[in-house]
């Protein structure tokens, strides 16, 4: 019987985790990582096992994220960049630049066959991460699962300020300006992109490009992705589960 | 003649007693009747100060305790270094600085210039016209005669003649204590290196600040016996698959060991320190026959700091040291707002790209909130080599 293993990425935001048996991921999970880290990594896995009926001892877990080092029930612990360059490589064979963006760091891997080539993250600093975009929503008087909603086709104004804390500021002085909701959305995404181009210029992008992180699955982001790198995109289903995919294959 | 300064700071009761410590050992050097000379950079021919039989010891302050004191005379967006040796400096913390009967800068980078001129109205300060060219005649002649008015200024303000002689035995020695200092650091040749990178850090750090050249020198040999016989005896401290790791950019110690520590717990070492803290002065020896001036002009002036344009000598040890040491990957550590060493680290990517070495930089300050992220970046730098 092959080795059942589990990956648990433990971000700022949220906390991943897949169960992966004979190469096949059977069970996947997402909780918003809270305060307590350790509890969050541990609901997570517990509730992996319930959704496989799988015992505790059959398992081998790696752990991967800002939270792995309290994952103590964890056999391994690995850095999330060689944990999504291994994750990225199952979810699109062949990958070969993964952008990320998280909740509070964005990164850009160049990888081939799975492996690390080289990486580019940004600095301390919360321009171009999910934080920013989460931030500048609440300006706006909408959660971030509705901020898509407000992103239009051709709509969007610029933001000068490369500064999480700036550009919030900047916002409430485009609203009182009489900017709407929507040109403004648009011009965060554009700072979020532009952002994360500059971390890509540094490592170079090769096509194929895996979007991954918890903002994957908003549109977008990855039609302004295409748009300032000029390749396509991809993203996959499981785009947000890369880290803890990785993860469990190297458990 | 200035006046040496020997009462100790008016703030000293109040502070820890390791620090009352470090003034008290300080001001035994001062009641001994010698007078104790502060620098902040590689560049500064000590042997002026050895051969005036002066104290002599680096400024470069590696907390950011001082910081906030500092940041009242200086802006924030500035290197952790300058601002905390400027801040030691206000608030009379670091016995060194306070002792200090003459501190001497150069012309380095645009951020310590500056500061040396606020720092003049507290400090006796003397400032060496460093050139940004090592290879000219104009340069050379420059920075010759700095020495001698360096020399001049040392003569004029402890009161003493330095001659030739008391020069060339001030090279000599200086030589032996690089050597020393070399024959250590190159033992981590071996494969598996017989120390780790911070325990060959914290000797190359600590040197700085002993002030006995004879104790110096043996406490240096009997560390290297001590390490090669341990060696010998089968200890090996450090697993055979480490990853070995060459550090190079802006000057370490302190706070920034920080660094060191993030690549070694991820399973790394550090085998080698391509910066002021390791071989950049350790590495050559200054010519001992001839003109002892212009020998320690041409000596100094050939340190590869990134302020220098261009700067081929970095490059030079850099690639032999990546060879000798047998390196996998480089990791740079910039100091936040250092611009020379952040610019040229472009260089050293491509450089380092050349020879298919995987190279890392890393931005840090003087503070430890970027552990995490530290320790994120070096982890999968060393999972990936």
């Amino acid at each position: 019987m092959k080795q059942i293993t589990v990956g648990i990425d433990c971000g700022s935001a949220a906390c991943k985790g897949v169960l992966i048996k004979e190469d096949s991921i059977l069970a996947v999970c997402v909780k918003p990582t809270g305060w307590n880290p350790k509890e969050t990594a541990r609901t997570v896995f517990q509730e992996l096992l319930e959704q496989t009926e799988t015992a505790e001892h059959e398992i081998r877990v790696a752990a991967t994220g800002y939270g792995r080092v309290g994952i103590d029930f964890a056999h391994k612990k690995i850095t999330e960049i060689t944990c999504h360059a291994s994750g990225a490589d199952y979810l699109l064979k062949g990958v070969r630049t993964i952008i990320d963006i998280g909740g509070q760091d964005s990164k850009v891997i160049s990888v081939e066959n799975g492996k690390v080539l080289s990486f580019q993250m940004n600095d301390k600093c919360a321009a171009g991460t999910g934080r920013f975009l989460e931030m500048s929503a609440h300006r706006m008087g909408v959660d971030l699962s509705d901020f898509p909603k407000l992103l239009t086709e051709g709509k969007r104004c610029s933001l000068s300020s490369m500064c999480a804390v700036f550009a919030d500021s900047e916002i409430v002085s485009l609203l009182a300006a009489g900017k709407t909701r929507e040109e403004i959305a648009g011009g965060i995404i554009q700072s979020v992109v532009t952002k994360v181009m500059a971390l890509a210029g540094r490592v170079g992008t090769e096509s194929p490009i895996l979007l991954t992180g918890g903002l994957a699955q908003m549109e977008g982001i990855r039609k302004e992705l295409e748009f300032q790198t000029g390749c396509p995109v991809n993203v996959s289903q499981f785009s947000r589960y890369a880290g803890a995919i990785g993860a469990a294959l190297k458990a | 003649m200035i006046e040496m300064k020997k009462e100790l700071p008016l703030v000293f009761d109040s502070f820890a007693d390791a620090r009352k410590n470090g003034f008290l050992a300080v001001k035994k050097i001062k009641d001994s009747g010698k007078g104790v000379v502060g620098q902040f950079c590689t560049y500064t021919p000590l042997e002026i100060f050895m051969a005036a039989g002066l104290v002599s010891v680096s400024l470069c302050s590696t907390s950011d305790e001082t910081i906030p004191d500092a940041e009242k005379d200086l802006p924030g967006n500035l290197c952790p270094l300058i601002k905390s040796s400027y801040g030691f400096a206000v608030t009379d913390k670091c016995p060194y600085m306070y002792f200090a009967d003459l501190v001497v800068g150069e012309t380095t980078c645009d951020g310590k210039v500056k500061m040396y001129e606020l720092l003049a109205k507290k400090k006796n300060l003397h400032i060496l016209q460093l050139p940004r060219n090592q290879f000219t005649p104009e340069s050379k002649a420059l920075w010759r005669s700095e020495i001698v008015r360096l020399k001049e200024r040392v003569e004029k303000d402890f009161g003493v003649t330095i001659t030739d002689d008391m020069l060339r035995d001030a090279i000599h020695k200086r030589n032996e204590e690089r050597r020393l200092l070399k024959e250590l650091y190159e033992l981590s040749t071996l494969c598996p290196p017989p120390i780790t990178g911070l325990r060959q850090l914290q000797i190359l750090f600590g040197s700085q600040f002993k002030f006995d050249w004879k104790e110096k020198t043996e406490e240096i040999q009997n560390a290297i016996n001590q390490i090669k016989s341990g060696y010998d005896a089968g200890e090996r401290p450090v697993s055979i698959d480490a990853p070995r790791i060459l550090i190079t950019g802006c000057p370490m110690g302190g706070v920034t060991e920080k660094v060191v520590k993030v690549i070694e717990e991820a399973g790394g070492v550090v085998v080698a320190y391509e910066n002021c803290t390791g071989a950049k002065q350790m590495d050559r020896q200054c010519l001992e026959e001839g003109d002892p001036i212009t020998n320690i002009a041409d000596h100094y002036l050939q340190i590869g700091c990134s302020i220098m344009t261009p700067n081929p000598s970095r490059f030079e040890l850099l690639g032999r040291l990546c060879e000798q040491f047998k390196v996998n990957g480089v990791v740079e550590m910039t100091l936040q707002a250092c611009h020379t060493y952040a610019v040229e680290s472009h260089t050293v990517k491509k450089f380092l790209e050349e020879r298919n070495i995987p190279y890392l930089q890393l931005e840090t300050d003087y503070g430890t909130a970027d552990i995490g992220q530290l320790s994120t970046r070096a982890g999968a730098f060393v999972e990936m080599l």
